[in-house]
């Protein structure tokens, strides 16, 4: 496979949310407000790329029976190295990102693609692979949170986008908008992309 | 040799010594940064609490007294230990006047604890203003109890009549959906989609300013 090919894997085909539906509890949980999502997504991007970088690195020499305490070793620990980077240097958005620091480290994503790919291929390609899955995640929860607060807040980023005139849909504020919106985007995507090419 | 019965276990603890080696490094490195924020975060946020009745005696501006941190915090704020009162606690002065209390305030939230400061009348009366410091509930939902719309309905609001008196004030405050508009002075809005966490708000304020009110009667302070 080329880089190209396993970037567009990893993003579109073979999406962690619409076609492994990975990542889901967070992916419902944070996407009432798009900077929350953004937040997280660029969290898990980067703890992705690096972990699965690592655990590629790591991968001739680490044994099968305690490969998954290895990979959470790993996955934890750039976490906590993001956290603490962001504690020290942009407080703001440490506060912001706090209560997803957890979310990331239990993000099914990241063992998913430690085990699936980082686990039998080069430390590069691991990377790109890590890129794509993080950017394919980020753009779910983005499109879902697209719709949630501009329908639950009138807003985007913040930003009132809708005036004084709209009636916020408080469905779309709390959890189960979240069920049928993720629910509607793996029909649509299933519906139009994966059965037309089939 | 991966098959040995040793070789996992060595390696294992060779990886956790890299990693803990690392993360142990890093902290050691930014804790001193990350108190000083976190400290700096905190009495920004007294400040903040005090600001409009500073504003009130002297004039200034509370966007000037904020914008002069930390040399206004060094002016007007003196903290203060009332032993048995179990929390920080200070006082907005200026020339030996007190002008208003601040107390850190906590209660108990949807998923975990909720941290506020909560400035008062000399008479503990009133609440001037009130700030969330710290809270763990769900992020868009009940974190929204941090937005200023909510925050300011508690501002300038008699929250202490007497605490053994048959009316109690603070219990006649009901929540009324976020859409609606508040019809008497004893309504306040509640977040869209967390009921639980409004009323741990305003249980939080009930149960700590009467405990506050009750602890300063009883010491004749």
């Amino acid at each position: 496979m080329t880089k190209k090919e396993i970037f567009v894997n990893a993003a579109f085909r073979e999406n962690s949310v619409w076609r492994q539906i990975l990542g889901i509890c967070s992916a419902l949980a944070v996407t009432n407000l798009m900077l929350n999502s953004l937040i997280l997504g660029l969290g898990v991007i980067f703890t992705l790329t690096l972990a699965n970088f690592t655990i590629s690195l790591i991968r001739n020499w680490t044994p099968r029976s305690v490969r998954m305490m290895i990979q959470t070793l790993i996955i934890a620990s750039y976490v906590i190295i993001v956290d603490i980077f962001l504690k020290a240097n942009l407080p703001e958005i440490s506060k912001q990102l706090g209560p997803y620091v957890g979310l990331i480290i239990t993000n099914c994503i990241l063992m998913g693609r430690a085990e699936a790919f980082a686990s039998q291929n080069k430390p590069f390609d691991s990377m790109i692979d890590g890129i794509g899955a993080g950017l394919g995640y980020t753009l779910v929860l983005l499109v879902i949170s697209f719709v949630r607060e501009l329908f639950g807040f009138g807003s985007i980023f913040g930003l009132r986008i809708l005036g004084d005139w709209w009636i916020s849909w408080s469905i779309m504020v709390m959890a189960p908008s979240a069920f049928f919106l993720l629910a509607l985007l793996i029909w649509a995507i299933n519906t139009y992309y994966y059965k037309a090419k089939a | 040799m991966k098959d040995s019965f040793w070789y996992p276990i060595v390696f294992m603890l060779i990886m956790v010594v890299i990693f803990a080696s690392i993360l142990s490094v890093m902290y050691r490195f930014s804790q001193d940064k990350i108190l000083r924020q976190e400290r700096d975060s905190y009495q920004i946020a007294v400040l903040s609490t005090l600001a409009s009745a500073i504003s009130d005696y002297t004039g200034e501006s509370t966007e000037s007294i904020m914008a002069a941190y930390p040399e206004s915090y060094e002016r007007f704020v003196r903290s203060r230990d009332y032993p048995e009162l179990d929390r920080e606690s200070y006082q907005a002065e200026v020339d030996e006047e007190i002008l208003a209390y601040c107390f850190e305030i906590r209660g108990k939230g949807l998923w975990g604890s909720m941290q506020a400061l909560v400035s008062t009348t000399v008479d503990l009366r009133t609440i001037l203003d009130f700030n969330i410091v710290n809270q763990h509930e769900t992020p868009g939902l009940g974190a929204r109890i941090e937005e200023d719309w909510f925050l300011s309905q508690f501002r300038d609001r008699l929250f202490v009549v007497n605490p053994d008196a048959e009316e109690d004030i603070s219990q006649s405050y009901e929540f009324i959906a976020e859409t609606q508009t508040p019809e008497n002075e004893r309504q306040l809005r509640r977040v869209t989609g967390a009921t639980i966490t409004s009323d741990s708000v305003i249980k939080m304020l009930r149960d700590e300013f009467n405990h506050i009110y009750k602890y300063f009667r009883n010491n004749e302070l």
